[in-house]
């Protein structure tokens, strides 16, 4: 029970890391290797594919006049998935997989990915209209149907 | 949305310490029990409570109108707290999919707090896993943005009631472990052995580990009237949280 409560949040040895990492980058625009051995030892491989599609700058932040955001990544397999900007959901099948399904993951790359550029500052900006963004997120839903 | 729930529940109670007045939204909150346990009771009451915070206007979703406004709700059905409730009606899937995607469309004050009622009749439409947690993670996500509008310190609160099996049925065990995820916080609604000419329930109310369980007696009379008091402690029981069986597992 206490695991599936924890199912969605980010630990808060992981939080810290996180905000530690965006301390450090912002002094020495660069991660410490000390937080990306750190990284390795939490994620394991995720580690590495997320901080590849960061090199790659294949996160893109979607948002509207509104305000409302929304994430996009471009996997390495060519299809873009969606992460929600508030809460921990991401459209791939990992994510359906080891996350939801099997709990045994904290995150998929994507979704790590997304977190890291936000440390790191460098994912791609691109505003849209109130209506598409409502089309990016509902699009999400049409694909599977 | 513990938080507006939590005030419903103690409404009824003398001892209302002022510090629950706080506008915090609290955490996302599933409200669970089994068929005709006073759920929509309950969030009327939470619809009635937050329209009389002086704030936002209140937006429940339900897919059917409600047969009759609840009595006994705790607040009085002021017609002006009625007028910041705004009902829609969602038919399907589908189209309550479209409405929360699109929710950043709508113009007017954003929503201070945001209900919906009988998620299970989204769900059955639904394959798996991950089209549950999209649904429950984009209720999240518009609640998310009609707090970002709302600014700091005053967020839009999110409760979702959703009907569970009767007892020994579980298999919506799974999907409601996975609904968990997104919820931090729960109130369980359990029958108990019937008084006579009364429904009596006992809510238990998890709010997510920002404090200890709490329970209540909630009661609804034959013309429809609901009561809540809270739970009767029996002595050298009043650590209720670890020992009690009360929290309703299914």
């Amino acid at each position: 029970m206490a695991a599936a409560l924890a199912g969605l949040t980010l630990p808060a040895v992981v939080e810290e890391l996180l905000s530690e990492m965006a301390a450090a980058v912002q002094e020495n625009a660069r991660i410490p290797d000390e937080h990306l051995s750190l990284l390795k030892f939490i994620f394991g491989p995720s580690a590495i594919q997320a901080l590849d599609l960061v090199d790659r700058q294949s996160i893109t932040l979607i948002s509207s006049p509104s305000g409302r955001r929304v994430y996009q990544v471009l996997g390495s397999s060519g299809k873009t998935y969606t992460c929600l900007a508030s809460c921990h959901y991401c459209s791939c099948p990992a994510f359906a997989f080891s996350v939801l399904r099997k709990s045994d993951s904290l995150l998929c790359k994507h979704l790590l990915a997304v977190y890291l550029s936000q440390v790191t500052g460098t994912c791609r900006q691109l505003k849209v209209s109130d209506k598409q963004l409502t089309d990016v997120l509902f699009a999400e839903k049409k694909q599977k149907a | 949305m513990a938080e507006t729930l939590r005030r419903v529940l103690n409404l009824g109670t003398s001892a209302r310490s002022g510090e629950e007045d706080t506008a915090e939204a609290g955490p996302p909150l599933l409200l669970l029990g089994g068929p005709g346990s006073g759920k929509t009771a309950l969030l009327f009451a939470a619809a009635l409570e937050a329209a009389g915070e002086g704030r936002g206007p209140v937006l429940f979703l339900t897919r059917r109108p409600l047969q009759s406004l609840p009595r006994g709700t705790g607040a009085a059905l002021d017609p002006l707290r009625l007028q910041k409730i705004r009902f829609q009606y969602p038919p399907s899937t589908h189209e309550l999919l479209q409405l929360l995607c699109s929710a950043h469309e709508a113009r007017g004050p954003a929503p201070s707090l945001l209900l919906l009622d009988g998620l299970e009749e989204y769900l059955v439409e639904d394959q798996g896993p991950q089209d549950a947690a999209y649904l429950a993670a984009l209720l999240l996500d518009t609640a998310a943005h009609f707090s970002h509008q709302t600014g700091p310190g005053q967020g839009c609160g999110l409760v979702v009631a959703l009907q569970t099996q009767e007892e020994g049925v579980s298999g919506d065990a799974l999907q409601v472990s996975l609904l968990r995820r997104y919820f931090p916080a729960q109130c369980w609604l359990q029958a108990e052995t019937p008084a006579p000419g009364q429904h009596r329930l006992r809510a238990c109310l998890d709010p997510g580990g920002l404090g200890p369980r709490a329970e209540w007696c909630v009661a609804f009379r034959p013309n429809g009237e609901m009561t809540i008091t809270p739970w009767p402690t029996q002595a050298g029981n009043l650590s209720l949280d670890k020992g009690s069986s009360s929290g309703g597992q299914p």
